[in-house]
């Protein structure tokens, strides 16, 4: 209906060093974000950048970053992205680049993209896999990450939560 | 953010997945375990993984980074997992994925099904019918309704099934109500009356009055000291004395002081024509240990007999201190058990048609079970209940009688036993006179049949025939004197009036003093009474007598009787002739005293009280009130009191039991109405120097004057100056231990005390100079000190210019400066306080933050960064005690000192001398008034070292306001 629409760009972060990749956190990435949005477009840009821009979700573990744009200049905004080189976060500057990977209208169907897209890739880890016990543990993560199960769970965490308001 | 907002944006955000950051722990232990406990368990995964779960909200700034730093500088690298396994990549993909689809397959906001729906099968108005949903959330939506249905049975279920409204307001069912909610709190008899017009207050454990609902609160002043006001005051208990007049003085002379004033054996009190009041202190206790103020009144000697009857009037807060106390001093400790069935009056053969039988009869067990049985028999035509008279809340097996075999005293409680209407104001005479009327006699055939009645009965003897003349001519000749204050302070008159139903106007009018003019003989009879009083045997009542008021209270006629016997009249409207011969009411009028202190306005708020036996408020209440009359609640009784400048019970008694207790509760209901405030609205009394603005630690007052006298005095050891008098008492001082504060009650030197208080050279007080007094000279301050050490006076304080004086002002030293300003010009305002810092501010703020931090934070790495930081958090705020600290920091609020308070008289640029009990805008003399107490030895002090004629100035400043005005204290005996 009625509402202030903007677009989200589900990003991964890749680093050379896959370690460093903890120190992230979002006032870093949205910090960078914005420079180099000033770099790339200017005054008339990092403007752009101020209003209805935010980091929604980070996950540094796997380096999945959700940023939210408005609409009317996420092309704009989106065209600076590719310039950014390094994130300085922590006192350290990591190199890295940003790859998007989907763009949404809702942060829900970005959500739905990330199941899909997280699970394809465990997936695709899983030949590749050393050793045993390695192999196992992705199993056990796929499994884990099933939807059906997921959705079970789901339900019955919102009874349960349900009941506690009532007490 | 609001709580409700932040509240409602909690459920909205919970489902969805917060950023996962990597939070380096100290302890590099345990930091895994993020989530809280309502997220998926995450299962399968150890403990010693370095990274967190991406399961949890995890805001920048509560994680372990403060403004951009790290927490301890910097060396991240070290804490770094030098390598990445795949299994730990692999789990944080799959807890992501679980993080992503719960938010996915959950619906944000509503937890109704209808946000799962697709938006183009939304609606705003939705049916409830679950068969319109999609089939994959029906079952979903149904177990949604039955949960809504049960929460909603369950509050229906408290309410029991009511009735309608009809038959809960018909009226024996309202009875049953009434009987019902009575037993908790006792009701006054005028209590439905009362409801219907007041804020009613629970108190004391009766249901008061305490203003009314109506705006009158110069109205009720003007009819205080024009016409008259009238308060129901029979929560006031009676306590009953009976036996040989010296073992009963003698009795209770351990409890009274002659030094306070006159006592029990005050030879006008003792004759039975005057009410008498003294302070009543636990036995031989004197000056300390007082119990409260209590009114007493000896019941006239009959010939012949030395056998007396005392009734006194307690507070009810006293009530519970006193009857012990009592009951020592006179042996009585054997309790009479009422009997189990009282004495059924002859004249309704009905057994239930007795009042007290009701409650009486029935055991206490089953008082539930009661109603019921009697609702179920009140179908079937059974008895119906009966109007509760007196206390509901007592057992009937409590006694109320004890009695000595030693000393013959017998204590009766005769609380709740009779009605005590107080009329304040010059014209209460007149509203008496206007409603009472002296009891018609009885014909002949009545007197010549044996009656259940008393008053047949009564009338056969002649000597009461002729008593009763007596007091009629009294009363009448009351009509026409011009105000209740000429008359004798304490006066007392027993009546016997006729039912005051029967002259009830059609009309509401208001009572005027008669104008006629009175013949000679009447104007002689007039003087006389205004000068002596009434004479002793005119205050003869049968309402001491005990079978007398038992019958009067039987054998009332009912409301609907006597409404079917007017309507028998052939003129409508007439008077009721013969009048029935159950309408007479022995009474007993007791006049109470108006200003008696002071010099201006006296005798200003004088009245009437009326005592009436129980069962007979209504019938009087209501004529009272077609007079005209105001009716006050409990808030106007402290404005009289305050007007007539006489301490009021509980609020200006701070060393009784009574009035600690009070002190208390005023605390805790007014920091709760502080805190019912909006932070940002409550007032920082730490800023405006204010340490405790809900109570005054009097204790803590009296201890810092005497230590400041006694540094003072050692100052002038070292000059040389001081007098072996004063090394003497030093001694004493110090070796005593520290006592309670006790008020100043002594006489002799309130007196003194309040000749020295008066400027030497003030105008409108020159010639009121009186000469008995010692000058105001270091001997005599110190002889007076040495005797009066740790106590207060309870002074009033009228302010000079303008200003409203509050609860809990502050009553300061002016200095010097301060003086001079005020002699250059009496415009002068006053001078201001600076205003203070409020140290414990930051503390609270740091007291917050680490409590969020706490919450947010995990436990483990909390447990343990936390003493480090919390230490020089306590050591920089002032306090050099961190356990203590730690301790009172848990209650600080805004605004408030915490518990431990700094000296109360240094504390503001002045000295503080007291504090304001109650204040207000006095009508009666038109600035600010005031009554509070000051400490004796602060007061003695200040008025020493000033100037003659600024002598008794002070500065008062109210608890919200950094103004300092400029007062004169009174000191009146």
């Amino acid at each position: 209906m009625v509402r202030v629409k903007s677009r989200y760009l589900l990003c991964e972060v890749n680093v050379s060093d896959r370690s460093s990749l903890l120190l992230l956190d979002d006032r870093a990435v949205a910090a960078t974000v914005k420079s180099v949005v000033a770099r790339t477009h200017g005054d008339y840009g990092a403007a752009m950048c101020t209003i209805g821009f935010s980091v929604k979700y980070l996950n540094a573990h796997t380096g999945i970053v959700l940023l939210r744009f408005p609409k009317r200049c996420y092309r704009l905004l989106w065209s600076a992205l590719p310039f950014i080189t390094s994130i300085e976060t922590r006192g350290q500057k990591i190199p890295c680049f940003l790859n998007c990977l989907h763009v949404g209208g809702t942060i829900r169907t970005c959500q739905k993209f990330l199941i899909r897209y997280n699970t394809q890739q465990l997936h695709r880890m899983l030949p590749r896999c050393k050793n045993e016990e390695e192999k196992q543990q992705i199993r056990k993560a796929i499994l884990s990450c099933s939807l059906t199960i997921g959705k079970r769970e789901a339900f019955e965490d919102e009874a349960e939560s349900e009941e506690d308001e009532d007490e | 953010m609001s709580t409700a907002k932040a509240r409602m944006r909690e459920k909205k955000m919970r489902n969805q997945p917060a950023s996962v950051q990597f939070v380096p722990s100290p302890l590099n232990v345990g930091s895994s375990t993020q989530n809280g406990g309502r997220d998926t368990p995450d299962t399968g995964r150890p403990s010693d993984v370095q990274h967190s779960t991406p399961t949890q909200k995890k805001p920048p700034h509560r994680g372990g980074w403060v403004r951009g730093h790290p927490k301890d500088g910097g060396g991240y690298a070290k804490e770094m997992p030098k390598y990445i396994t795949a299994g730990a990549f692999a789990r944080a993909r799959a807890a992501e994925v679980s993080a992503m689809l719960k938010a996915v397959s959950k619906t944000t906001g509503s937890n109704h099904v209808f946000g799962a729906l697709p938006k183009h099968m939304r609606r705003r108005a939705m049916s409830h019918n679950t068969k319109r949903l999609p089939r994959r959330l029906r079952d979903v939506a149904n177990r949604m309704r039955e949960k809504s249905l049960q929460a909603g049975s369950k509050k229906k279920k408290e309410l029991p099934k009511s009735k309608s409204r009809k038959a809960r307001r018909r009226h024996g069912n309202l009875l049953l109500e009434f009987n019902r909610r009575q037993r908790k709190n006792i009701w006054l008899e005028t209590h439905i009356w009362h409801a219907k017009r007041f804020h009613m207050v629970k108190k004391w454990g009766y249901c008061l009055g305490d203003r009314p609902t109506y705006k009158c609160y110069r109205p009720c002043y003007r009819a205080m000291s024009s016409h008259c006001l009238l308060q129901d005051l029979s929560y006031y208990c009676c306590i009953e004395l009976q036996g040989q007049e010296d073992r009963l003085l003698a009795a209770l002379s351990q409890l009274t002081s002659k030094e306070a004033g006159p006592t029990f054996a005050a030879a006008l009190c003792l004759s039975g024509c005057r009410q008498g009041s003294v302070t009543v202190f636990r036995a031989g206790q004197y000056p300390s240990q007082p119990l409260g103020p209590v009114t007493f009144l000896w019941r006239p000697r009959t010939q012949g007999s030395s056998h007396r009857q005392l009734w006194i009037w307690a507070h009810p807060t006293i009530k519970q201190d006193l009857l012990p106390e009592l009951q020592t001093v006179c042996q009585c400790c054997e309790a009479v058990l009422p009997p189990a069935v009282p004495v059924v009056t002859p004249v309704e053969a009905n057994p239930t048609a007795e009042p007290e039988s009701e409650p009486e009869n029935t055991p206490e067990a089953k008082p539930v079970p009661g109603t019921k049985k009697k609702r179920s028999s009140k179908d079937a035509s059974g008895p119906p209940a009966k109007k509760i008279l007196g206390d509901g809340t007592r057992s009937p097996t409590t006694p109320v009688t004890w009695k000595s075999s030693l000393t013959g005293i017998i204590i009766n409680d005769l609380t709740m036993e009779i009605v005590r209407y107080r009329l304040i104001g010059p014209q209460s005479h007149s509203v008496l006179a206007e409603t009472l009327e002296a009891a018609t006699d009885c014909d002949e055939v009545n007197k010549s049949q044996t009656s259940p009645l008393w008053w047949p009965q009564h009338c056969r003897d002649e000597s009461n025939m002729n008593l009763h003349q007596q007091q009629a001519d009294v009363f009448r000749i009351l009509k026409d004197i011009y105000s209740t204050g000429e008359l004798p302070s304490g006066a007392v008159l027993g009546l016997t009036v006729d039912d005051p139903r029967l002259t009830l106007p059609t009309k509401k009018v208001k009572a005027l003093p008669s104008v006629k003019q009175a013949q000679e003989a009447d104007e002689e009879k007039m003087r006389e009474l205004m000068l002596r009083g009434v004479s002793e045997h005119c205050c003869q009542s049968f309402l001491w007598e005990q079978s007398v008021r038992d019958n009067v209270t039987d054998n009332k006629i009912s409301e609907q009787e006597l409404n079917r016997l007017r309507s028998e009249m052939l003129v409508p409207g007439s008077r009721l002739s013969p009048t029935p011969l159950q309408g007479r009411v022995p009474i007993l009028l007791v006049h109470q005293p108006g200003k008696q202190m002071g010099h201006e306005m006296s005798s200003w708020g004088a009245g009437w009280d009326l005592l009436l036996p129980k069962g007979w408020g209504m019938a009087f209440w209501v004529p009272l009130v077609y007079r005209g009359v105001r009716i006050g609640g409990l808030n106007m009784s402290l404005k009289h009191s305050q007007n007539k400048a006489t301490p009021h019970f509980p609020h200006d008694y701070p060393d009784c039991p009574a009035g600690v207790r009070f002190q208390e509760e005023q605390e805790a209901e007014l920091l709760a109405k502080f805190k019912r405030y909006p932070p940002a609205k409550r007032t920082n009394y730490i800023k405006h120097g204010c340490l405790a603005p809900f109570r005054c630690p009097w204790q803590q007052l009296a201890e810092e004057w005497e230590l400041i006298v006694k540094e003072g005095g050692e100052e002038r050891k070292g000059d040389g100056q001081t007098t072996t008098r004063m090394e003497e008492r030093q001694d004493m001082t110090v070796t005593k231990p520290p006592s309670c504060f006790t008020v100043l009650r002594n006489r002799k030197s309130l007196r003194l005390l309040s000749v020295w208080c008066r400027p030497t050279t003030s105008k409108g007080q020159r010639a009121r100079r009186v000469g008995e007094g010692l000058p105001l000279s270091h001997s005599a301050v110190t002889a007076f000190l040495a005797s009066h050490e740790m106590s207060l006076a309870w002074v009033r304080v009228s302010l000079l210019s303008k200003g409203k004086p509050e609860l809990h002002a502050i009553l300061c030293v002016p200095t010097v400066e301060d003086l001079k300003l005020l002699s250059k010009g009496q415009a002068s305002s006053g001078p201001l306080e600076p205003p203070h810092r409020d140290h414990f501010k930051s503390r609270i703020k740091r007291q917050k933050k680490s409590k969020e931090r706490k919450k947010s934070a995990t436990s483990s790495s909390v447990s343990s960064a936390k003493p480090e930081d919390k230490q020089p958090n306590v050591a920089s705020a002032s306090n050099p005690d961190p356990s203590t600290s730690k301790d009172s920091s848990s209650d600080l609020i805004l605004g408030l000192w915490p518990d431990p308070l700094p000296s109360v008289t240094s504390h503001c640029s002045r000295v503080t001398l007291g504090w304001v009990t109650q204040g207000d805008f006095s009508l009666s003399v038109g600035c600010g008034e005031a009554v509070g107490f000051v400490s004796v030895v602060g007061l003695l002090n200040t008025l020493f070292n000033q100037p003659a004629e600024h002598r008794g100035k002070v500065l008062l400043r109210n608890p919200t306001s950094l103004h300092y005005r400029f007062a004169k204290i009174n000191i009146e005996v």
